[in-house]
Formats: C-alpha cells, structure tokens, sequence
C-alpha cells in the first residue's frame, strides 16, 4: 500500500494518520503542531498541521487537518503548498492576538518552549488585527509548591487537560465557557493547591508554552548535559531524564522514549530530588566517641570498622556478625554486599529489607512456580480482559502503573479488588470485596471454592502442567463457606461473583502488594493466589500472571543479588555443599559458610539473647521501619558495633558507632531491577556529594581491609561487576553494562543477549510442574493473644507524596504537600470514641503507645484503623508487634491489635 | 479520541441517571458547590468535569440563573425588528436584569417571541403581555401549513395502532428495511445530505451488543422550525422512524435531543411515548429524552453525543465516526428528526415510490419554514425540485415588504441575492452549484432597509457566541472577526480587505467542524453581492 508525498510514492502503514505517514517519511518538523503529543489521542484543535489532500496526481484538493486524518491507499499528500502555508501563518496570527508580546521568542538564558519553536518555523507573522478582547491579564496561580500556571501564555490547545486525564487518569484540569471566552481551570475552578491535583506534572510537561512551568522551570532549562537515569522512588523502574547545570540537578523530565513509563512519572520521580543536597546529607565518615560522633577519615572509619570487625570474628565466630543490605541501593552493591558477608566475613548472616516487605512473594512463587518473581509485564495490561488486584493501592504506592491500572478500571474492564480498605481503586472495580485485614487465606479458599464449583476450573491446564490439585481441591470442597464468609466478612455472592469474573475472563491478570505479604499468612496467601492463577490457567501467556508490586524500587534485585540468609547471588541454596562449591569457584575462594544465615527477625533476637555482635547496615532504617521499635532498640543497645551506610542521621544512624556517608543514586553507577525483572541503568548524573563514596565503593574498600580484594579492581565500576553478576548468577548469562541501552532487559537474560517478558510459557514451569498447595485460614496470633484487650484492628499504609519513612522525601517540598500522618477511623467508630476530624487520639497497642492526629473516613470499614508511617514524629512501629508471616518472617505489619482513646 | 475515561464513567449510569441531566438538575438549582463535589464523587470523576459542562450551556450558568424571561435573538426577530420593542415592554412587566436572550424559538413566522415558564409566545401588545405573565397560559404555537403534491410528512395520521401494524412486515428483516431506504435514496434533512441507509448498514455491521439510536431534534438554525412541527404535530412519524431504525440495526434505546428552547415539543413528544406505552406499541424499545440546556452547536452530532454523555460539547475528531464510536462510545444512528419522519412514508410506498419525486439526487420532500416577510408564512412540505421562485410566490405568496436578500438554510446557509431566485431549484444539488446551501431549508428574508453589514456582523456575532471553542480558526477567528465589523460601524476604522479575506479563508479551510467552517459562505456570499454596500467598510 503506497500513497504519495509531493508525487512521490511512500509505503503506508496501516491504521497511521497523515501527519504519522509524513513525519515518518520525513522528519518530526515536516508538519508542525501545537495540539498534538504522541502520548495523547489525536485532537484537532489547532489545525496548523492541516494539509492538502487529493484522490489523484494534481486534483481538486481539500485541506484536512493530518493528525486525526488516516492516510489511506493511494492519496495525493501535499504538506507545504502556498496555501497550506498561508493557512498556517494566519492561524498563528490569530492565536498571538491574544498571546504576550514578550513571550515570542525565548530570552537568553532560556531554551525555548515548543510553542516559540514551532511559531519560528512556521514564520512569525505581523499582527494586523485591532486589539481585541484578550486573557492576558488572568492572575497566575502560584500556590503549588511545584506547580504553578500562567494562563496568559495559554493557547488552549487542551493538552494538559488531556494529559491530566490520559496519561495521569485524573480530570482535574478541564476547560470552561465556551467560544473565545474558554479558559482553563483546575478543580472547582481553583488552583491547583486546592485542587485534588496528585502533582505528576504530566500536564506540565506536555505543554508547550509556559502557561504552565514548574517549579524547577524545567522544560526550558539550558543543561549543561541531561542524563538518564532509573528512579529511586518504586518498583515501576521509571526512566528519568536529569537536567545538569554548574554540576547541580536542575530538573527532572521523563523520557518519551521510555518503555516503562512512556513520558510520565509520579511526582516523586518528577520533583522530589531535592534531599540529594539537603543540608542534612551526611558528608563525613564518623565515628561515635563517648556518644557523639566525631568526624574522622575515610582511612580511620575503615580501619576501625576492620579491626573491630575481625576482633568479633576471631573472639565470637562469623555468625556473631551480621548484615543489612537495602532494596534502595543497586544491583551490584547489594551483590557486593552479600559477598563481602559472606566471603569476607564468611557467614550467611545477611538479609535485606525485603524481609519487611516481599520475602513471601519471592519464597511463595519459588513453592508454586519455581521463580520468585513477576510472571509478567506492566505492558501485558493492555492484554488483559480482567484484572485481579489484591492487597494493593497502587495508585499511592506505584504511580505510573497505579495510573495505568486506573485508566483500565475506568474503561471497565473486569476488575476485582480484594482489600480492607476501599481505595480509589477498590471503588472504581467492578467487584470489591472488602475483608477483614487478615482473612485473605480465607477468601482466597472461598473464590477457588467458586470457581471449582462453578466449573470453572481449566482442567486440562492443570493436568498436563501441575500436581497436587486434587489435595487442594478436596481440601476447599471440604471448607464451610457460610463460616468463611463469617469470618472474612464478605458475603458469598460477592465472592461467588467474583470468583466467576476471575475464571470466566481469558486473560486475568493479577497483581499483589504488602496487603499481601505483610501477615501472619503472607507466603500461604501467594501460594494460594498462584493456585487460582493455576486452576484457571492463567499462567504462562501474555496478559495474566501474578505480578507482585514490589515496595522499594530494587526489592526484586536485591533478592536476585543474594541478600537473602537461605540463597546466594541467583537464588542458588547455600545450604547445598555442591552449591557452596560453585559460589567459591566463582568467587575464587576456598570455602564458603556452610549453613543459612539468620533472617532480619532472627538477629534482632540473637542481639538480645547476646549471640550476635556486631551488625553492618547499608541504607537501612531499621529502627524506624522495623516493627516493635522497642524490641528493635534493645537488640541494637545489645551490640558491639553497629555500622551504618546512610544518606542521613536516621534513627537509625543515631544508634551506629560509625557512619559511612553514602552517596546518592544521582550520584553513581549501577542498575535497578524492576517489579517487571527488568535490569535497567543507573546512570552517575553528578559527582558525589561532599565527602560521600557511593555504597559500593564503600564495600571494596571495606572487603579490602577485611582481607578480600575484589577481582574487578579496587574502584567500584558498575560495568565490570555487572560482569561479574552474570558469570555467578545463571539466569543472567547475557547480562552486559552495554546491552542495558535505555529501557533494561527483563531476566532471565540468555546468553546471546535476548531478555524475557513472560515466564513460564506454555505451562514450562520453571519447576518442573507448578504446585498447588493448600492451606487453613489461621487467625493471627496478634488477634488471638491481643484482640480482646485491644479490639481494633490497625493496618498501614502509604500515601503518595511519601516513600517509606520519608527520609527522601520530607526533606523535599513533598513535604508541603503531606506533612502528617493521620488515623483513618471510621465515621461509627469515631462517633463512639468522640473523636473528630484533627483530633490527636493516642493509639496502644501490646507493645507502646503513639499519638496521632485523626481523619475520619469511610474508607475503612467499623473496627478498622488505618494509618501511615512516614513521619517520625508518629514513629508508628513503637506499636506494631513482633508477628510475622511463618515462613519467611516477613513483619504483619497489616494486622495490629490496638485500641485509642482521645487525648 | 479524547475523554475515553470520562465518557466510561459516565456510561455505568447511562440514561437514568444521565451525568448531563444530573448536572442540569444542580446547575437550575443554584446549590452550593458542595453538592457539585458531591455529584462528582457519584460519578467518579472530578469537579472540573462537572463544572466545566454547566459553564457551557446558556440555561445553566450561573449568570443566567437569575433571568426569567428570554427574548429571542435569533435571524428571524432581528430582521423583522421586533426585539427591542419586545424587550422595552417586557422591562415594564419584570425586572429588566431578569431578561435574558435566547436564539430563536421557533416563532420565526410572527416573531415577538420570548420563552416565559417554560412557553413559547409571541405576543407584542402589553395586554397580551400581561396576560401571559401573570396566568403563563398554554398557547399553541400557529401557523399555515401547507404542501405540494404529495403530502409524506404532512399528512394525517389517522389512526396509531394502524400506523404502527407496518413494523410487523419488517421487523424481522433488516434487509428489506436497508433496501428501501436505499431506493429511496433519502439523504440526511440535517443540512449534510447523507444518505441515510449507509448509517444503518454500518451500525447493523458492528458488533457490539449496546448500540443506540439518536435523533437530532436540536433544530438550532434561528429561522428554521421544521423539526418542531414535526415533533408537535407528527410525534409518531419520528418515533415510528427511530424505533424501525432501532430494530433494523439491533438497538434498544432511542435517545431524541431536543432542544430546551422547544419545551412544547417536548411535551408533545413525551406525550406520544406514553400513547405507545399505553397502546403496547413501545416493542421492548426504550426512548429517552435528553433537554438541550442551550447551545447552538450541540446540533452539531458528535458535540451533541458528548453532550448527552455530560461532557463539554466540543465537536469530536472523525473518523471515527458515530456508526462506530458514537454514543458512550457506541455504534450509533445519529440523524435528523425529519430524516426519521420520512422512513415510514417509504416504508409503506415503496423506496421506488420514493425515489420517484424530487429530481435525481435529492428525492422525496423538503420541509420549508417561511418567516413573517412573507404573505403567507409558515411551514410547508415541497417536493425536492420545485423553483424557488414558486415556493415564494405560490406557497408564500410573496413578501410583505421590499427584500434584498433570502438567508436559506441558517446561520451557515448562502445569502441569495433576490435576483438570483429564478435559477434555483428547491435541492441539495441546484443549491451548492450556485454557490448556496440548501441546508436545513430555512428561509429569512432580508428587507431592503436592513444593512448587510449589520447582517454578517450578526452571523459572525452568532458563530463566536456558540463557538464550542475547541479549534483555534473558530474560536479566536469568529470573535475577531466579529470584533472588526462592530468596530468598522462605530468607529472610522477600515477593515483591511486581505486581512479579512485570510480571516474568511482560515475559517473555511481550518474549522474543524461546520460551525467556524460554514460561517463564510454567507459572509462571501455577501461580500460577492452587497459590494456596494459594504465596500465602505473596508480599505
Ligand atoms: C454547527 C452545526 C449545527 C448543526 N445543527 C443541526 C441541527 O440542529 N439539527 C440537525 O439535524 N443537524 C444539525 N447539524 C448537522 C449534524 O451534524 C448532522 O450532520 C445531522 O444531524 C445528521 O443527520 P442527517 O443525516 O439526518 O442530516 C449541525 C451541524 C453543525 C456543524
Ligand atoms: S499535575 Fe498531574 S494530576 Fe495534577 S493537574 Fe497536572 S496532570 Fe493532572
Ligand atoms: S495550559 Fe498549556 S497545555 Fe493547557 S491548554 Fe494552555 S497551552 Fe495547552
Ligand atoms: S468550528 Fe467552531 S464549533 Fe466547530 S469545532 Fe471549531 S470551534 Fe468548535
Ligand atoms: S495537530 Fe492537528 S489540529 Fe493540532
């Protein structure tokens, strides 16, 4: 199929417009616009891209606009006559009748908006029009700290509008009157402060005058260079553009490029970079002498560090020592760090945050599937038919895909959420079903009940491809359903009908988060959910899957890395002498230790019953976001030395005996491993900060004067242990610094560099044949041993504008935005406590107490709590108690007894 | 196509609990903004969705909340040169903030009109004034009606269940109905001329479970009132058409837009869905009423979906088109009232039978609404190919006072010189190749007496007013063009002949619909004939 550009004959390809088919075949400039953005669907409002269109070589043309204008076979495409110039001048003359004079061109110091470009190209024309009516004197909107509008400069081309809808899934933007008098508005016609803008700035980034900037004025910035990067903030892994200027970051961009987050980012992404040179950044090695801490060499740390490090060993053994790896540093830090536990100081005593999150996922996928890991992509949603959200709230904890989940549920595709809290998403879905927090086993043994009773199981999937159904099939059948539905609060039919939408669809796609695995049942409740995903076939294809949202932003790599106690680099068991034989192989040593380590969990007791010593953290909060922080601190006040790698004088780093100042992931190498298996690059921006060495140079040099000299060199070089990485660990064979080019590659990486979307195709599971599993609801020990004397259940959350506790992120203008934690009760509950709206409640639990303000909210059901854990003011892990999932360990933090009274 | 997400959401309520209806019912109310906030949670969506919609509208600004009585603006009432009187003695009955405008009621054939409670009047005495505001009375809307040979949409009907026993010969066949429709060759009566079959045979093509019927009772051109006689006078020809439509292609709801300054004919509409209730005639087939709340572009079909869906009433991209993505998004048979009135006629006679009067391309009958210039004004049915000259002369009988001009098919329909009446045919054909548009076949006369400065400054003042504002040539070329020949007429100041020609060229060639894209026709029209008259004007 051909049609013709200026007589000459292009190939067309298939459901492309005008404007694509010539831009393709020419270039981006060929056809300007001002309306258009390749993320957003074609608009047509500013008609400059308009061109003449003929059915025959030199026939009556007509003028369409090309962008919402399919080509099709054989037409007469004429993209720059006279008159298609003409047409475009006036058009541009009209709308600076109403534009600011001075906002023609850019000043000097200041690139040029895509508006003053494409007015260039086209030829800025001379005003002949008397002046008219006009919007240059709207007052700008300066409220946000991020945000800010100047609607003089508005040419009401509706992008941001669009964008605010298409991309971010919100409609706060929208336009208002009609005619000439239309104007922008945000909210009940607000600013976007008031608004209930959720501060992506996707909005901000696609317009293309100034009319709306941020604060850091980044689209018209002049970097000195602009690098890309993977962000810190998630498990998305988006892609971020960082403007440089005077070796300072000035901006942040999100690539269009980008196959994570095609141009968008949350507004932690985006604008939350500032802590990097926060006045409170640790800057010096220090060590504490007499209890406070005094600045020393990098040499004088290091040496201390080794010295006390070898004396525990020789005096105690290497399990007396133990380390804390962290999900926020990159691949190759977390791998190094594991090795120098395990090699240099030659125990398996090493575990990582994971442990507080996603141990379950990992341990849980390992049972059913044989990998720890997400079966699918972030793009399969496009695939899939229904939808299957569990113990998640992506929309606060996972922007960019929380928004691509959004848009789907707005469209109505099939969606269930099963949650205790009835989230913006949980509203939207076609079935919520809303639990007690801790009753997921339960529903999950009532939906595959459903499903089998419904017959809705896909039999022959089952039998060529898994074993042990038939156990867990009888065990469900057996199951009182009336008694589940009891306990879970959720009536039958809810679930029944959920459970029917499950299995009816033909590609269901399912995704967990920490509602998941932070429980007492945490890997029962993924072994379970793979067992739906099982019996209804929905493994091993595009568009299904289970696809945990994993918490931090390098959970999955730090699990592949080996920051686990039972599995080195490449989940490999360090309890199989065989294994112990390779790993020494390949770290050219002699031995490796030869039983598991501890988990988290394990040594914090071992600190407290005095078997262990000496504890070597990396980038970890422990006392803040540990549970029971009182317990926590008693295990550290019981230790010999306590290191710490940090950004900042955490809670944590207050308790250390040295600080190793650590530099930021603006300012190193590396790689981050998305929730997707998608290794993508972390690339240097700036310099590092002060006196900071970035965490794996840290730990080259430690392993050095601990005895063991890196085999890459004494410099950290991400490329050369990235090489490393895929000779010790199988399934990264392909792994090279080069071949990660912008967008990653998605383990398993084969050897000839090829990556992997979808694992388990075809029923191939990885091992062998999956499993089914099957299991009772147990009521949590919390619930059981506390629950009368504390009758309210409280469970944890995030919210968007921070991660985690916040050490980021309150140290940026995030902070404006979200400065509390709050209590979200119930309006009955609230009635009967006589508490109200911003009334300070203290909340006890077992273990302490904490004083919180209150939101009341329907979002949680009577007898539920709900609350975050950002701030430290809150310390809310004072409460929350020592339960964890029976596996792995992994903290409840989603059940805790408690009980409030108004204070 | 934008608003994929809104117009989902909107879709879960649909009809009953219709967005656009829920945002009139709050906009009228006066509430607090509370309430708005609370609609939105309702629907998931956020302020600015709801707010945005109410700003659009006329009837549902808050400015507008306080007026009571609306007098009509419209071609027809301007040039007959009654609004000023009109308002001057209403200000005398009410207070003269309360009065607000409204273009055009339907009342082109004896002007005076105003929208009071309500009613449509026309009345100019101060006792008859009186009168209707203090008792609001129920006046029928009069005037002659009349047809040449072959009455199809004029005719009688005598007896409803006996009309309606012809939907059992074709409801089970499709394609006998899409047959004759296409012998007939009916072409769309909305102003575009489409033939009507295709629509159905692309929507019966679809598939989709939900589809829809839409029928565009928004007759908004001021001087046309044909559909409202259709819809006070022959509810069940609409209703027969829309429902046959609906059974041909696998729809089950009928949705008519009808216009809010029309309230008679939504009652009379009302009235004839409830006979068909009574009478068991409805087949399972749902009809909605959706009340347009003041927007001369929400005739225009795709603003018009959006629209009912409760989002601005901007003018969508095409393709695709609304066969395939019309109404929530689905396979939709959006036309005219008069389209549908005809289906019957042709469904009873035969698509030959059809075929068979009007000249060629353009078959069957036009209705044709005359203004009070005439001798004898009113609404009549003639047949496709009738001379002008005879609808004026024998159907009309000629004008009351000296014209210059006919304004034919609305604000968007050519001006035709009076000496250029004898060569046109009544058509879609004979129209366009003399430079004209039959459109929707309104005709305002233009007296000798009225400027045609002050004529085209009206229909560019018109064009701004109802710009939905969403492509750049409309929204900012109407308004300036407007804003020049108001200034051109107060002022010394000359208008500059290219710049205006660029204006009118940038208008016609870059609209994105046939608002900005129709207006210069006229205005070239006039600036061909009325040289003398306007060269004045410009340097
Ligand atoms: C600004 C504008 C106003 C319109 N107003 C009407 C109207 O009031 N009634 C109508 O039937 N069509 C109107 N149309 C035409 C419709 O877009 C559409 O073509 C028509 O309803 C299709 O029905 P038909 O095929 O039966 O003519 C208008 C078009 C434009 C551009
Ligand atoms: S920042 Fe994001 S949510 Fe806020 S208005 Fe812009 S696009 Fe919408
Ligand atoms: S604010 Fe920017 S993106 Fe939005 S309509 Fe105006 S110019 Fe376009
Ligand atoms: S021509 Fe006018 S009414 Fe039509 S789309 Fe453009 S702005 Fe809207
Ligand atoms: S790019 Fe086509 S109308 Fe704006």
């Amino acid at each position: 199929m051909k049609a013709y550009i200026n007589d000459t004959a292009h190939s067309i390809i298939k459901g492309e417009t005008i404007l694509d088919f010539v831009r393709r075949v020419e270039n981006r400039e060929a056809i300007p616009t001002m309306c258009q953005d390749d993320r957003l669907d074609n608009f047509g409002s500013c008609r400059v891209c308009s061109v003449e269109v003929a059915k025959e070589k030199n026939g009556s043309t007509k003028t369409l606009a090309s962008c919402h204008t399919p080509v099709t076979e054989g037409l007469y495409i004429y993209h720059n006559t006279d008159k298609i110039k003409r047409l475009r001048k006036n058009i541009v003359e009209l709308v600076l009748t109403d534009y600011p004079t001075d906002k023609l061109v850019a000043p000097e110091n200041k690139a040029p908006t895509e508006f003053q470009k494409t007015i260039a190209q086209i030829g800025i024309p001379t005003i002949r029009y008397p002046k008219g009516d006009n919007h240059l004197t709207i007052e700008p909107d300066r409220a946000h700290p991020y945000i800010k509008s100047d609607l003089s400069q508005c040419i009401n081309c509706y992008r941001c509008v669009r964008a605010c809808e298409e991309i971010q899934g919100e409609m706060i933007l929208n336009m208002s009157g009609r005619g000439f008098a239309t104007r922008i508005i945000k909210g009940f016609d607000t600013t976007f402060d008031e608004s209930a803008c959720v501060s992506c700035g996707a909005c901000v980034q696609t317009c293309p005058t100034e009319a709306l900037t941020d604060k850091f004025e980044t689209k018209t910035l002049i970097p000195d260079k602009t690098v890309q990067t993977t962000c810190t903030y998630c498990g998305v892994g988006c892609q971020l553009e960082v403007a440089v200027i005077d070796r300072k970051i000035r901006g942040i961009q999100a690539p269009k490029t980008a196959e994570v987050n095609e141009g968008h980012t949350c507004l932690k992404g985006r604008f939350a970079f500032q802590f990097y040179n926060h006045p409170d950044r640790l800057r010096e090695p220090m060590i504490k002498k007499n209890g406070t801490f005094e600045v020393v060499t990098w040499e004088e740390a290091y040496d201390f560090v080794a010295k006390k490090l070898l004396y525990i060993k020789n005096k105690y053994g290497a399990n007396a020592i133990g380390g804390f790896s962290s999900s926020r540093a990159t691949n190759e830090e977390n791998y190094l760090m594991q090795k120098m536990i395990r090699v240099a100081i030659g125990t398996n005593n090493i575990d990582g945050c994971a442990r507080v999150c996603h141990a379950p996922t990992a341990f849980g996928m390992q049972q059913s599937f044989g990998t720890g890991a997400a079966t699918n992509s972030i793009e399969d949603l496009k695939e899939a038919d229904a939808i299957f959200l569990f113990g998640a709230n992506p929309l606060k904890g996972h922007p960019v895909t929380g928004a691509k989940l959004k848009q789907a549920f707005m469209k109505g595709v099939t969606s269930i959420v099963v949650d205790p809290v009835k989230t913006t998403l949980a509203k939207l879905a076609t079935h919520f079903l809303q639990i007690r927090p801790g009753t997921n086993v339960a529903i999950l043994n009532m939906m595959a009940y459903y499903i089998i009773t419904e017959n809705l199981v896909k039999q022959d999937f089952i039998d060529t491809y898994t074993e042990m159904y038939d156990d867990f099939k009888n065990h469900v059948l057996a199951l009182d359903m009336d008694a589940l539905s009891e306990l879970t609060g959720v009536a039958k039919t809810l679930v029944k009908n959920a459970a029917i939408a499950y299995a009816n669809a033909n590609r269901a796609m399912e995704f967990h988060g920490l509602g998941v695995t932070e429980h007492f049942q945490g890997s029962k409740t993924v072994m379970l959910l793979s067992n739906i995903a099982m019996m209804t076939g929905n493994v091993g294809r595009k568009g299904v899957g289970l696809n945990p949202l994993r918490g931090q932003n390098n959970v999955q790599g730090a699990a592949d890395m080996g920051v686990q106690p039972h599995q080195g680099a490449g989940y490999l068991d360090v309890n199989d002498p065989e294994i112990q034989h390779y790993y020494a192989k390949k770290y050219r040593i002699n031995k490796m230790p030869e039983k598991e380590g501890l988990k988290i969990p394990d040594m914090l007791n071992a600190a407290i019953e005095g078997k262990l010593k000496a504890l070597y953290i990396m980038g970890e909060d422990t006392i803040m976001t540990d549970p029971n922080t009182n317990h926590s601190i008693k295990a550290f006040e019981n230790l010999e030395l306590i290191v710490v790698q940090e950004l900042f004088m955490t809670a944590t780093s207050k308790m250390a005996d040295v600080i190793l100042p650590a530099s930021s992931y603006f300012e190193k190498n590396g790689t981050f491993t998305n929730g997707e298996r998608r290794v993508q690059r972390v690339n240097k921006v700036i310099e590092p900060i002060g006196n900071t060495k970035p965490d794996g140079q840290i730990i080259i040099d430690m392993m050095h004067k601990l005895g063991y000299t890196q085999p890459t060199g004494l410099t950290y070089d991400a490329a050369k242990i990235i090489e490393e990485i895929a000779d010790v660990i199988p399934f990264m064979k392909g792994l090279t610094w080069e071949r990660l080019g912008t967008n990653g590659l998605q383990w398993p990486i084969n050897a000839d560099g090829t990556d992997t979307k979808t694992l388990h195709v075809n029923g191939a599971f990885k091992k062998g044949k999956g499993t089914f599993h099957h299991f009772d609801f147990e009521e949590s020990p919390e619930i059981v041993e506390h629950g009368t004397n504390y009758p309210f259940i409280l469970t944890t959350g995030r919210e968007l504008e921070h991660y985690n506790s916040g050490t980021m992120t309150r140290r940026t203008d995030n902070q404006y935005l979200l400065a509390k934690d709050y209590l979200e009760v119930h309006p009955k509950d609230a009635k009967r406590k006589g508490v109200t709206n911003d009334d300070m409640v203290k909340i006890f639990s077992d273990r302490g107490s904490v004083t919180i303000p209150v939101k009341i909210s329907k979002n949680v059901k009577k007898g539920v709590l709900r609350t975050t854990f950002h701030q430290p003011e809150v310390f809310i892990n004072i409460i929350t108690g020592s339960v964890g999932d029976k596996e792995t360990l992994t903290p409840e933090y989603k059940v805790v007894a408690v009980d409030f009274e108004k204070i | 196509m934008a608003n994929k997400n809104i117009r989902s959401l909107s879709y879960r309520k649909e009809l009953d609990d219709n967005l656009f209806e829920n945002i009139t019912a709050l906009s009228k109310k006066k509430v607090s903004s509370k309430e708005f906030h609370n609609l939105a949670k309702r629907f998931m969506i956020d302020d600015s969705v709801v707010i945005g919609t109410a700003s659009f509208y006329d009837f549902l600004r808050p400015e507008n909340q306080e007026k009571k009585v609306h007098v009509c603006n419209g071609t027809a009432c301007m040039v007959a040169g009654t609004q000023d009187q009109l308002t001057e003695k209403l200000s005398t009955l009410v207070d003269a903030d309360k009065i607000g405008h409204v273009p055009c009621l339907g009342h082109c054939h004896k002007n005076n009109a105003f929208l009071y409670n309500n009613h449509t009047y026309s009345a100019h005495s101060i006792e008859a004034l009186e009168k209707i505001i203090s008792d609001t009375p129920a006046l029928e809307n009069t005037y002659y009606i009349g047809s040449s040979s072959t009455p199809i949409l004029t005719s009688k009907i005598e007896n409803i269940t006996e009309f309606y026993t012809l939907f059992e010969s074709y409801i089970k066949h499709p394609e006998k109905v899409i047959e004759q429709l296409k012998q007939s060759n009916l072409r769309g009566r909305g102003g575009a001329g489409f033939p009507f079959y295709f629509k159905l045979d692309a929507v019966l093509k679809e598939n989709e479970t939900q589809k829809y019927i839409v029928c565009n009772a928004d007759e908004g051109d001021p001087g046309a009132y044909s559909d409202m006689y259709l819809m006070e006078h022959q509810a069940h020809k609409v209703l027969f058409g829309m429902l046959i439509a609906g059974k041909t292609v696998g729809a089950n709801t009928g949705v008519l837009y009808i216009r809010g300054e029309y309230p008679n004919s939504i009652r009379k509409i009302k009235q004839a869905i409830k006979q068909l209730e009574d009478l068991n005639l409805l087949q399972h087939f749902r009809f909605k009423i959706i009340r347009g709340q003041g927007a001369y572009v929400c005739g225009e079909e795709t603003a018009l979906l959006n629209s009912i869906e409760g989002l601005r009433p901007e003018v969508r991209v095409r393709p695709p088109y609304p066969a395939q993505y019309g109404l929530f998004g689905k396979p939709t048979v959006l036309s005219n009232v008069e389209t549908f009135a005809n289906i019957h006629w042709i469904l009873k006679h035969g698509g030959a039978a059809y075929a068979a009067l009007g000249n060629g391309k353009s078959t069957g009958t036009k209705m044709v609404s005359l203004d009070s210039y005439f001798n004898r004004p009113g609404m009549y049915e003639i047949e496709m190919g009738t001379p002008l000259k005879s609808v004026i002369e024998e159907y009309g009988k000629g004008f009351k006072s000296e014209i210059k001009a006919l304004q034919i098919g609305g604000p968007l329909g050519g001006i035709v010189p009076i000496h250029k009446v004898k060569d046109l045919t009544l058509d879609f054909e004979s129209f366009t190749n003399h430079g004209f548009l039959l459109g929707h076949a309104s005709i305002v006369s233009i007296p000798n007496h009225f400027p045609i400065i002050k004529f085209i400054e009206h229909l560019l003042e018109f064009t701004a007013d109802e710009s939905c504002g969403k492509c750049y040539p409309c929204r900012i070329g109407s308004h300036r063009g407007y804003e020049m020949l108001k200034k051109a007429q107060n002022e010394s100041y000359k208008i500059d002949r290219q710049l205006f020609n660029d204006l009118i060229e940038t208008l016609e060639l870059g609209s994105l619909c046939a608002l900005g894209g129709g207006v210069p026709l006229p205005i070239k029209n006039a600036l061909q004939y009325f040289e003398d008259e306007l060269k004045e004007y410009f340097k």
